[in-house]
C-alpha cells in the first residue's frame, strides 16, 4: 500500500482555502509578489494549473509566455498533481551514497530532488511542507535539523559561540545570551562608524565570493539610487553545504540583527530573505522570528526612537541551485526569469528593481552583531596567521562525525578531518575531499595538507567558497563521483550561456560515459578544451566553477579514468 | 545632450569612445570582426553565446564586449591566442547540439549567421558528440513559421525580439541547461499564443530554426535569391522591405534592417502576404465590353482607343464637368499625378479625388 | 502626422484615441509598446476594449460617436485645473480666450452623461495630458469616419494647442494613415480642393501657375469630392476613371453605389485585379502591381521613398501612370510624353514647393520627410516647430453633435466597423496571399457575452443584421471586446459586405462618410 498515502495524513493540512482572486489581491500589494503567490497557489492545490497561471499573468500583469516559462525553469514547481504533496528524496553527493536510491524507489510517486542540504544527517524526503528523514527501510521520520557539534577545540567561535543555548532560536533566548547588544551599540553610532568598524574587521562574503563587506556597504551607502534594500542570500543549494541551516534553525535573530545593521549602515528602507524552497520548517520559524521582531521595536518604523525605518519579509525559492547567485536571485525576487545578471552594473548602484542593494550571505550578516558587540579586533584576532575571523565548514561524507563546524581562517585541513571529526571510518583512508561544495572541484593527496583559507586552497587550483567539504574513502569510485557532480551543475545550468548550457551537458556525457571518445587523448583533449572555454568564457559562477571536477579529477585520479574509458570500450 | 567622448585602446590602437557604449560598439567601429551568434543590434545586449568575449588587460577572465561598457585607459585585444581558441571550442560546442550547419538562404535575414562562423573558425563538425538540445514542433500547422528546434541554439533572439521590438510576449526559454527549449504558454502552437506573425522572430534567427515557410517553398529552384529595395504595399507605415526573387519569381520578403520606418520590422500582412502579385487572377490583358455585355479580352491600341472615345464623347455631349477621376491611394505617387494631371490638364475642373474618405 | 514615427518612443503621456494601431499600423505600435515599456502613461479612447486598450494606464470606453464630448471635457478640465500653456497659447496661437471661456461650460460631469465614461476618469485622462512635459496624440479613422470628424480633429488640435504640446519632440498631433501612398496622393494633387503640393485651387497665383505649367484655363473654384460625383452619377458626372480602387466594396452604402456607377456612360477601371468594381466597367485596364514597378510612395510621417521593380509584370500589364498617360495623349493632351516614373516624379517635385529640393535620385534612400523646400534642406521630422504655416494656431470653437443617426427603437443597437490585423481592405490582396485565410477565415460579427444572451443568440449562429439602408446575414462571435450594446464587424469580407449598411451620414467638409456609427438591428437565423 502505498506509503505515500500514509504520509499524507500526517502532513499538516493546507492552510489556505482562499480563492485564486483573493490570493491575488493579497499578493498584488506586496513587494516581489510572484513567487510568494505562485507559492500560495501551488501550497493550496499542490500543483499549478493553467487556470492558476492565467489569472497570475492577468493579475500582476506578466505576460503568459513569460511565466509559464518562468514556472518550468524551479525545480520544484509541480504542474500535475499530485505535485509537491508527493514525496521528493534528496539524491546529492552523500545521500546518494547512503541509500537514497532505494527510498526513491520504495516510495510512491517519488522523485529526485538535489542535494538538500541535510548531509550530516541522511537522506531527507520533503512531502509537501515538512522534512522527514529517511531511515534505510525507506520509513520516514520528521527530525529537526542537527545542531553543530560541541566545539571540539579550544579556539574561540564568534558564529556558533551560543547557537547551542537553549531557546536561543526566540527573541527572549537570543537576548539572553547577548542578543541584539550589537544593535543596540550600533544605534549610539553614526552609519559611518559603523562601516568603518566593519571595514577594520575584515569581514568579507562568506557564500563563497570573499567581498569586503564593509566595502560593498559602503558602496551602497554612497550609491544615488533610492529606495535602497538588504537581499540576504538564504539560497544555500550548494551540494554539501549546510551551515547557513543551522543559522536560521537555531541563532535566526543573528541574521535578522546583521540584516538591520546592514540597513542602518546602508541607509536601506527593505529588505528580503531569499530562502531556498527546500527548508519549509525555517520559513515557519523565521517568520516567528521577525513577528517577535516588530513587535519588540527592532523592524518597523523609528527603530531605537531614531529616525531609521527598516522591515524585512521573507521570499521562498522554488528550487534553482542559480538563484544561489545574486543576479540570478534578484532576478527571481523581482518575478523575472532567473537567469543570472550581466556585470556591470552591480548590485550595490542596480540591485533589486534597480536600486541600490546589498546582497549578502547569512553566515556574514549573523557575524555582524557579534562583531559589532565585541569589536573589530577581536573578530580579526579569531583568524589565524595572516587570516581575519572565522568560517563555517560543512563537513559531510566518509568521517566520523560530520556536521558544521566553525574554524579559525587557516586551520589546516588535516585538523579538522582528524582532530575535530575522528577521521576516517574505521579501516578506511581518505581518497579525495571537494572544496566549495561541489564547485571547487577535488582536492586529493598532497594537497590535503592545504589551511583552510583561500591563498592556500587556490594555490592547489580550488577555492574555499561556501565551505562545503564532502569526504570520499578509498572506497569510492572518484569518475562516478565527479559524473554524478557534473550530471548536477548541467541539471542546474540556467541555460543562458553557451559554454555551461552545453559544456555541463557534455562533460556530464564524457563522465558517464554515454557519449564522446573512448580513446583518452581523444577524451582528454575534448574535456580540457571544453573546460578550459567554460572557466574562461562562462557568464557566471557556476560555468566558470563546473569545470574544477574535471580538472581536478584529471589531476589526481587519471588511472581512474583511463580504467573507465577501458571498461567503455570492453562492453558489447 | 553632449557626451563625454574619451578612449580606449582597441588591439593597439587607441579609439575614442562616448559614454554607454559596449566594447562591442567601439570595436565594430574600430572594424575589429569580433564574432557574435547572441547579438542583434535593435536587441538590448544578453551575453549568452560569449564568442564576444575580449581580454581587458587587469581583468582576471575574459569579458563579454557585448555587456561590458566602454571605460577610459581600458586596454583591450579582441582576438588572443587563447581567445581565438576558445571561440573554436564555443563554435564546436554550438555545432554538436545542431542538426545541421547548411541551411537555405530562404530561412531567414540573419540564417547564414552560424555557417559563416563556422567557415571562419575552421569549426571541426563532430567533435563533442552527444544529446541533440531542440525539439522541433512539426506539430505546428501554421503556414508561415517554420518552427524547427532541432537547429535552435538557444541565444534567446526570438524571444528578445519578441519582447523588446514587437511586444508580443508570445514565446520564452523554458525549462533551463541542455534542457531549455523555447516555447510558448503551455507549449501551445503559435495560432493559441500571443503570436501575431510578424515574423521578427524568424528574421533574427542566426541558424535558421526558425524558417519562413513561405519562402521556402522556392527551396528548389536553382537560380540564386536576388534583393530589391522597396515599401511595403499595406498600411501607411512605409515600412522598408528586400523583395527576394529568384528568376522572375517574387519568393519572399525581408524586412529592411535599416529601413527608417520600420528598422527591420513587419506585420503578418508584409511579411507573408505578398503573393497576391504573381496570383493567377492577375489581370493580364486590357479588357473591353462588347456588344454583348460581357467584358473581353483585347490589345492595348482597341482599349486605349476605346477609352479615350468614351472620355471624348461624354464630354462633347455633358460638358468637361461630366468627367471624374479616381486616383488610388494604393499606386506610387507617379499614378496619382498623372490621375490629378489628366482631370486638370485635360478639363481644366478639380474632379479628381483619391479613396481617402472610405 | 506632424513628428515622426520615431517620436513614438518619445512621449511620457500618449493619447490613442479612435486608433486600433496594434492590427492597423502594427509596426508603428511596436513603439508606443516601446514607450509604455519604458514608463510612458498610455490613455486610450475607444468604444471597443481593443488590445491598445488592454495595455493602457487609463482606458476611456466612449460611447461611438461621442468623441468631441469627451475632449471638450477633458479640455475643460484642464483650463479649471490650471494645466494650460500660457506662453504657448501667447505667443503661438490666436482665439484662445474665446475657446477658454466656451469650454468652462463643459463639465466632466456632463461629458459623462454623453460618452459614458466615468468623470473622474476624463478628469485622470485630462490631468495627466494637460501635466505631460511631452504629450502626443494618435488618431486614426476612428476620429475621422464621423458626420463630425472634421470637429473630432480640431477638438484634438485644440487640446494640443492649450497645452503646447506640438512642435517639438515627442509630442504633435498624429494621423496614422491607413493606405501605403495615401499621404502620396494628396501630395501629388490627387484632390478636388488642391494641386500638387497642397496649393489651393481657389488661390489665384496657383491658378495661374498652373494654367501656365498645364497651358489651359483652370476652374477657380473647387472640384467636388468621390462622394458627390457617386451621387451625380447619371445627373451631371458620366464618365469615370477609377484607379486602383474597389469603389464598390470599399464605400459606403453599396446599393448606392452600384446605381452610380452603373449610372454613368462610361467607366474605366484600372486595376491589377478584375474587382467587383472593375466589372462594371466598359474598360479595364491591367495594370503593373507592386514589386513590379519603380515608383514613389509617401508614408504616414512624410517619408519619401522609392518602390523598385523586382519581378516582371503578368502579361501585357502596364504601369499606371503610362496606362493614364496613354488615354491622355490618345486624347489629345499634351503634356503626357513621359518616358519613365522618373520623368513624372521629377515634373511633380519641380511644381510642388513641399517636394522643391527633391528629385527622383535624391530620395534613393527615402531620408527625406516633406516639406523639404530647397536642395540644401534636410526635410522637416517635425513640422509646426517655432511657428505654424500660416502664422498661429488657431483655435476653433466646436460643440458636440449626435451622430447622424442615434439607436431607435427599430434600430437599437450600434455598429461600428473597422479593419483587423490579417486583411487588408477589401482582401483584393490578402485573400489572394496564401496562408491568411488560416489565422483570419471569415467574417464575424463581434458582441459582448451578455448580449448575446440578453439578445437571444449563440456563440457561432448565423444572425441577420439590419440598418435602415439594408441587411446583411453574418456569424456571431462572443467577445468582451465590445462593450454592451455596441457591435462591430469589418467589412473585408465580400461574402458579408458590411458597407450595404453604412453611409448614414457625412462629414459636411471633408464629406467623409460615417462609417464608424451605424444604427442596426439583429435577428437570429
Amino acid at each position: 500500500m502505498a506509503l505515500a498515502y500514509r504520509l499524507l495524513h500526517m502532513l499538516k493540512p493546507n492552510q489556505t482555502e482562499a480563492s485564486t482572486a483573493e490570493l491575488i489581491a493579497h499578493w498584488q500589494e506586496k513587494p516581489a509578489p510572484l513567487l510568494g503567490l505562485l507559492h500560495a497557489l501551488h501550497d493550496r492545490d499542490g500543483y499549478l494549473s493553467d487556470e492558476s497561471l492565467r489569472a497570475v499573468s492577468e493579475g500582476l500583469p506578466i505576460p503568459l509566455a513569460d511565466l509559464y516559462a518562468t514556472v518550468t525553469f524551479y525545480h520544484h514547481f509541480a504542474r500535475t498533481p499530485p505535485g509537491q504533496r508527493a514525496p521528493r528524496v534528496c539524491t546529492g553527493p552523500i545521500c546518494s551514497q547512503r541509500g537514497a536510491r532505494d527510498v526513491l524507489h520504495a516510495l510512491d510517486d517519488a522523485r529526485e530532488m538535489p542535494c538538500a542540504g541535510r548531509c550530516d544527517h541522511p537522506s531527507p524526503v520533503l512531502v509537501g511542507q515538512q522534512v522527514f528523514t529517511a531511515a534505510s527501510d525507506a520509513t520516514l521520520t520528521p527530525i529537526p535539523s542537527p545542531l553543530p557539534p560541541i566545539n571540539p577545540s579550544a579556539y574561540e567561535e564568534c558564529l556558533f559561540a551560543h547557537i547551542r543555548d537553549a531557546g536561543r532560536h526566540t527573541m527572549a533566548g537570543y537576548r539572553a545570551s547577548g542578543g541584539y547588544r550589537g544593535l543596540e551599540k550600533a544605534l549610539q553610532k553614526t552609519p559611518g562608524d559603523l562601516l568603518a568598524l566593519l571595514e577594520e574587521s575584515r569581514l568579507a562574503g562568506r557564500g563563497g565570493a570573499g567581498f569586503p563587506t564593509g566595502q560593498k556597504w559602503r558602496a551602497v551607502s554612497e550609491a544615488t539610487g533610492s529606495p535602497k534594500f538588504v537581499v540576504c542570500n538564504a539560497d544555500e543549494g550548494e551540494p554539501g553545504c549546510f551551515k547557513d541551516r543551522a543559522l536560521l534553525d537555531h541563532d535566526l535573530h543573528a541574521l535578522i540583527e546583521g540584516m538591520i545593521l546592514a540597513a542602518y549602515a546602508t541607509g536601506a528602507t527593505s529588505g528580503f530573505i531569499y530562502l531556498r524552497y527546500e527548508y519549509p520548517e525555517t520559513l515557519d520559524r523565521l517568520e516567528t522570528a521577525l513577528e517577535e521582531a516588530r513587535s519588540d521595536g527592532l523592524l518597523g518604523r523609528q527603530i531605537g526612537g531614531k529616525d531609521f525605518h527598516f522591515d524585512l519579509c521573507i521570499r521562498r525559492g522554488a528550487g534553482a541551485y542559480i538563484c544561489g547567485e545574486e543576479g540570478s536571485l534578484l532576478n527571481s525576487l523581482e518575478g523575472k526569469h532567473p537567469y543570472p545578471r550581466n556585470r556591470p552594473p552591480f548590485p550595490v548602484t542596480h540591485g533589486f528593481n534597480d536600486c541600490p542593494t546589498a546582497v549578502n550571505n547569512v553566515e556574514t550578516l549573523a557575524a555582524v552583531g557579534p562583531i559589532v558587540a565585541r569589536g573589530a579586533e577581536w573578530y580579526r584576532n579569531l583568524g589565524l596567521g595572516e587570516n581575519a575571523g572565522t568560517k563555517l565548514i560543512s563537513l559531510s561524507g566518509d568521517v566520523r562525525r560530520p556536521g558544521n563546524y566553525e574554524v579559525p581562517l587557516g586551520l589546516p585541513l588535516q585538523t579538522l578531518l582528524n582532530d575535530w571529526a575522528g577521521g576516517p571510518l574505521p579501516g578506511r583512508q581518505i581518497q579525495a575531499v571537494t572544496m566549495a561544495g561541489l564547485s571547487g572541484g577535488f582536492l586529493a593527496e598532497k594537497d590535503l595538507e592545504v589551511t583552510l583559507d583561500d591563498p592556500s586552497i587556490r594555490a592547489c587550483g580550488s577555492f574555499l567558497g561556501a565551505g562545503g567539504i564532502m569526504v570520499f574513502d578509498d572506497r569510492r569510485d572518484m569518475v562516478d563521483v565527479a559524473a554524478q557532480a557534473m550530471h548536477f551543475f548541467a541539471d542546474e545550468s540556467c541555460g543562458k550561456c553557451f559554454p555551461c548550457r552545453i559544456g555541463t551537458q557534455r562533460l556530464s556525457e564524457r563522465l558517464s560515459g554515454t557519449d564522446g571518445p573512448s580513446a583518452w587523448t581523444d577524451w582528454q583533449s575534448e574535456v580540457e578544451d571544453i573546460g578550459s572555454a567554460m572557466a574562461s568564457t562562462s557568464a557566471c559562477g557556476l560555468g566558470v566553477a563546473a569545470p574544477h571536477i574535471t580538472q581536478s579529477l584529471l589531476k589526481y585520479f587519471p588511472s581512474q579514468i583511463q580504467r573507465h574509458l577501458a571498461n567503455q570500450q570492453d562492453l558489447p | 545632450m553632449i557626451q563625454k567622448s574619451t578612449t580606449l585602446t582597441i588591439d593597439g590602437a587607441e579609439v575614442a569612445f562616448t559614454e554607454g557604449e559596449t566594447l562591442y560598439e567601439v570595436a565594430q567601429r574600430a572594424r575589429r570582426p569580433i564574432p557574435t551568434l547572441c547579438y542583434d543590434p535593435r536587441l538590448e545586449p544578453f551575453g549568452s553565446c560569449r564568442l564576444c568575449v575580449v581580454q581587458v588587460e587587469g581583468v582576471r577572465n575574459p569579458v563579454a564586449s557585448c555587456t561590458t561598457p566602454a571605460a577610459a585607459g581600458m586596454v583591450v585585444h579582441t582576438s588572443t591566442e587563447a581567445i581565438e581558441h576558445h571561440r573554436t571550442t564555443l563554435l564546436e560546442l554550438v555545432v554538436s547540439e545542431n542538426r545541421q550547419v547548411d541551411v537555405d538562404p530562404l530561412r531567414g535575414y540573419a540564417s547564414q549567421e552560424l555557417t559563416t562562423l563556422v567557415d571562419r573558425y575552421q569549426a571541426r563538425t563532430g567533435r563533442f558528440a552527444g544529446a541533440q538540445s531542440g525539439t522541433s514542433h512539426s506539430e505546428d500547422d501554421n503556414p508561415f513559421i517554420l518552427r524547427d528546434y532541432d537547429l535552435c541554439i538557444s541565444c534567446n533572439r526570438c524571444v528578445r525580439v519578441c519582447a523588446e521590438r514587437e511586444g508580443d510576449y508570445a514565446i520564452a526559454a523554458g525549462g533551463r541547461g541542455f534542457q531549455k527549449q523555447i516555447t510558448t504558454e503551455f507549449d501551445s502552437i503559435l495560432k493559441d499564443s500571443s503570436c501575431t506573425f510578424c515574423g521578427q522572430c524568424v528574421q533574427t534567427c542566426p541558424t535558421g530554426a526558425l524558417a519562413d515557410k513561405k519562402a521556402l517553398r522556392a527551396a528548389d529552384i536553382e537560380e540564386p535569391i536576388e534583393k530589391t529595395r522597396s515599401v511595403c504595399p499595406y498600411c501607411g507605415v512605409g515600412c522598408a522591405v528586400d523583395l527576394m526573387t529568384k528568376g522572375e519569381q517574387l519568393v519572399g520578403i525581408q524586412p529592411a534592417m535599416d529601413g527608417p520606418a520600420n528598422e527591420g520590422a513587419l506585420c503578418v500582412k508584409g511579411q507573408f502576404a505578398f503573393d497576391f502579385v504573381q496570383h493567377r487572377d492577375r489581370l493580364k490583358q486590357p479588357l473591353v465590353r462588347g456588344v454583348d455585355g460581357q467584358l473581353h479580352e483585347t490589345d492595348w491600341d482597341t482599349a486605349l482607343d476605346r477609352a479615350a472615345e468614351g472620355f471624348r464623347q461624354v464630354a462633347d455631349k455633358h460638358g468637361r464637368h461630366a468627367i471624374y477621376g479616381v486616383a488610388s491611394g494604393r499606386t506610387p505617387s507617379e499614378a496619382d499625378y498623372c490621375m490629378q494631371k489628366f482631370i486638370r490638364r485635360g478639363y481644366g475642373t478639380h474632379y479628381i479625388d483619391n479613396c481617402s474618405r472610405a | 502626422m506632424s513628428n515622426p514615427l520615431v517620436d513614438m518612443e518619445k512621449p511620457d503621456v500618449i493619447f490613442c484615441i479612435g486608433t486600433n494601431m496594434t492590427e492597423c499600423h502594427p509596426v508603428a505600435a511596436t513603439r508606443l509598446k516601446k514607450a509604455v515599456a519604458n514608463g510612458a502613461k498610455l490613455i486610450v479612447a475607444d468604444p471597443r476594449r481593443i488590445a491598445l486598450a488592454e495595455m493602457s494606464d487609463l482606458y476611456l470606453p466612449l460611447r461611438v460617436g461621442s468623441d468631441v464630448a469627451l475632449l471638450l471635457g477633458m479640455a475643460h478640465v484642464i483650463e479649471r485645473e490650471g494645466l494650460v500653456d500660457d506662453a504657448f497659447m501667447h505667443e503661438r496661437t490666436a482665439g484662445f480666450e474665446e475657446y477658454l471661456e466656451h469650454v468652462r461650460q463643459f463639465t466632466p460631469q456632463w461629458a459623462e452623461s454623453i460618452t459614458g465614461v466615468p468623470a473622474a476618469d476624463i478628469e485622470q485622462a485630462a490631468r495627466w495630458y494637460g501635466a505631460a512635459e511631452r504629450g502626443a496624440i494618435y488618431y486614426t479613422l476612428g476620429i475621422t469616419e464621423h458626420i463630425c470628424g472634421v470637429d473630432n480633429v480640431q477638438s484634438l488640435c485644440n487640446l494640443a494647442l492649450m497645452t503646447g504640446h506640438i512642435g517639438r519632440e515627442g509630442t504633435g498631433i498624429n494621423p496614422m494613415r491607413g493606405q501605403n501612398n495615401i499621404q502620396g496622393a494628396g501630395d501629388a494633387g490627387a484632390v478636388p480642393s488642391n494641386y500638387p503640393g497642397f496649393q489651393a485651387v481657389d488661390q489665384p497665383d496657383n491658378q495661374a501657375k498652373f494654367e501656365k505649367l498645364y497651358g489651359r484655363p483652370m476652374d477657380a473654384e473647387k472640384g467636388i469630392t468621390k462622394v458627390r460625383a457617386l451621387e451625380g452619377a447619371g445627373e451631371h458626372i458620366f464618365a469615370m476613371l477609377i484607379d486602383g480602387e474597389n469603389t464598390l466594396v470599399s464605400d459606403p452604402d453599396r446599393k448606392h453605389c452600384e446605381r452610380a456607377l452603373n449610372a454613368l456612360e462610361h467607366l474605366v477601371v484600372i486595376d491589377i485585379f478584375l474587382t467587383e468594381t472593375a466589372e462594371l466597367a466598359d474598360v479595364v485596364f491591367p495594370a503593373t502591381s507592386w514589386a513590379e514597378t519603380d515608383g514613389v510612395s509617401t508614408n504616414t510621417e512624410r517619408r519619401i521613398q522609392r518602390l523598385r521593380q523586382a519581378v516582371p509584370p503578368p502579361g501585357q500589364a502596364k504601369p499606371d501612370w503610362w496606362i493614364i498617360s496613354q488615354i491622355a495623349q490618345r486624347l489629345g493632351f499634351d503634356g503626357f510624353e513621359y518616358s519613365s516614373a522618373k520623368d513624372v516624379f521629377n515634373e511633380l517635385c519641380s511644381l510642388s514647393p513641399i517636394y522643391a529640393g527633391l528629385d527622383w535620385d535624391r530620395i534613393e534612400h527615402g531620408q527625406y520627410q516633406w516639406p523639404v523646400p530647397h536642395k540644401d534642406h534636410p526635410g522637416t521630422p517635425i513640422l509646426h516647430q517655432g511657428e505654424f504655416k500660416n502664422g498661429r494656431g488657431l483655435f476653433k470653437v466646436i460643440s458636440y453633435r449626435d451622430p447622424a443617426e442615434t439607436i431607435s427603437e427599430e434600430f437599437p443597437i450600434w455598429l461600428t466597423t473597422g479593419r483587423r490585423l490579417q486583411s487588408y481592405h477589401t482582401r483584393t490582396q490578402t485573400g489572394r496571399a496564401q496562408g491568411i485565410e488560416y489565422l483570419l477565415s471569415e467574417e464575424r460579427l463581434e458582441i459582448h457575452p451578455e448580449d448575446i444572451a440578453s439578445w437571444g443568440l449563440k456563440d457561432g449562429q448565423w444572425c441577420r443584421l439590419s440598418s435602415a439602408r439594408g441587411s446583411v446575414e453574418i456569424c456571431v462571435r462572443a467577445t468582451d471586446r465590445s462593450p454592451r450594446g455596441t457591435v462591430f464587424a469589418s467589412f473585408s469580407f465580400n461574402d458579408v459586405p458590411i458597407n450595404i449598411l453604412t453611409g448614414s451620414g457625412y462629414d459636411p467638409i471633408t464629406e467623409t462618410a460615417e462609417l464608424k456609427v451605424c444604427p442596426v438591428r439583429i435577428e437570429a437565423l
